[in-house]
């Protein structure tokens, strides 16, 4: 467990302590409410789970690199967008793996595609996001943040 | 039929059970390999969950609605923006983490656009994950990906907002559209019809029936108008809760 992580944990078990403190009946109302919330979210979020073990499988965080290293730029990025939104790899594994792709000469533009939709956008997270705000919100939300991974693409490809 | 049920409303697990399965039979490899990669991810949301959990129970109790409105609500303005980025930045855990304190926010009175900011910032402007990319990528590469993520995330927020009303996105939602259901403690005179007929919905408490809390009306939802029929004095009452 990491620092933030941690800290994270020393953060809501203070708070609950304090609102334990508060109202104890008002605490236990809440974490029934929160129970059931959590509930019927839990099933979803193992299926994922699962869900990204297979896709790490079958599309192994290094077959990105045969994406990244197309002539086509355009092509490239494009396919490197929707390559990061239906992937979901860790960050630790992401940055090093980009890296090392661009110090051998890689254009950046689709690298910075698929970083972004990496985390912004999420297929395998789709259904839950659905269900918890419903179809219009998350459409909007993941079609908004595939627009603006390649638009932040190319901005950086006219920068650096 | 209960287990049909139960497959209805958990489709996603029951559809990715039945491929590990298939790949167990046809190639065990694949699916050991497969698991073995979805450990981390299970590991990450046992230390993350619990810590999300106790985060919406406190949220819940201590943090009254009107500092919610006021802080993230439709007039909270460029300050509820900037406020909104912090939360999502200072966060925790992946993007499925941010859903339960979302939707808490946003029956609280949190407007559109900074549920937007909140769940985009939480899945992409991570002090750890920023640190990581400026060791990999460089510091003006890290820098200049944040400032065009921000604008991005900015432009997103506002667009969506004019787009979607805080009013059409909460009538999406479950939760908050169920009807509330109580009994009104000075009309009732304890006969116990309703206790009988519905024991999973109502118990008797001093001789008062009270509603059980974290009731799934939409389950019994047939029983629960019969039983607000049936109450000989009409304690029972089922409104739909305005939001």
């Amino acid at each position: 467990m990491d620092i933030f992580t941690l800290s994270f944990w020393g953060i809501s078990i203070v708070l609950t302590g304090a609102s334990l403190v508060k109202s104890k009946e008002k605490t236990f109302e809440a974490m029934k409410k929160s129970k059931k919330m959590m509930g019927n979210m839990i099933g979803e979020i193992i299926g994922i789970i699962f869900m990204i073990g297979l896709v790490l499988t079958f599309i192994p965080p290094e077959s990105i690199k045969s994406v990244l290293g197309s002539e086509n730029t355009v092509m490239a990025t494009i396919v490197a967008a929707i390559a990061g939104s239906v992937t979901l790899i860790p960050a630790f594994v992401a940055f090093p793996l980009i890296g090392s792709f661009i110090d051998v000469g890689a254009s950046i533009i689709p690298a910075v595609a698929f970083l972004t939709t990496l985390t912004m956008v999420g297929v395998v997270t789709f259904p839950l996001e659905k269900k918890e705000f419903g179809l219009k919100f998350a459409l909007l939300r993941n079609i908004f943040s595939f627009i603006a991974a390649l638009l932040i693409a190319t901005v950086m490809g006219v920068l650096l | 039929m209960r287990a049909l049920q139960i497959v209805r409303k958990n489709k996603l697990p029951v559809f990715v059970g039945i491929i590990y399965i298939l790949l167990y039979i046809l190639v065990p490899d694949k699916a050991d390999s497969a698991m073995r990669n979805s450990i981390y991810y299970l590991i990450e949301m046992f230390e993350v969950l619990p810590v999300i959990f106790l985060l919406t129970v406190a949220l819940e109790v201590l943090v009254p609605k009107e500092w919610i409105m006021k802080r993230f609500g439709e007039k909270s303005g460029f300050l509820g923006n900037i406020l909104s980025f912090i939360l999502g930045s200072i966060s925790a855990g992946p993007i499925y983490a941010a859903f339960p304190i979302s939707k808490m926010l946003l029956s609280k009175g949190a407007s559109v656009p900074n549920i937007v900011i909140i769940l985009s910032s939480w899945a992409v402007i991570k002090v750890p994950m920023l640190a990581n990319e400026a060791k990999f990528l460089g510091v003006s590469f890290m820098g200049i990906r944040w400032i065009l993520t921000v604008m991005a995330i900015m432009l997103m927020a506002w667009v969506t907002g004019k787009i979607l009303s805080r009013k059409e996105l909460l009538s999406g939602i479950s939760t908050t559209t169920e009807p509330n259901l109580y009994v009104n403690q000075d009309y009732c005179i304890g006969c116990g019809i309703c206790t009988k007929m519905l024991p999973d919905v109502y118990e008797l408490i001093n001789n008062k029936a009270v509603v059980k809390l974290g009731i799934a009306q939409s389950e019994n939802k047939m029983m629960i108008i019969k039983t607000v029929e049936e109450c000989p004095t009409k304690a029972i009452v089922r409104a739909t809760e305005a939001t």
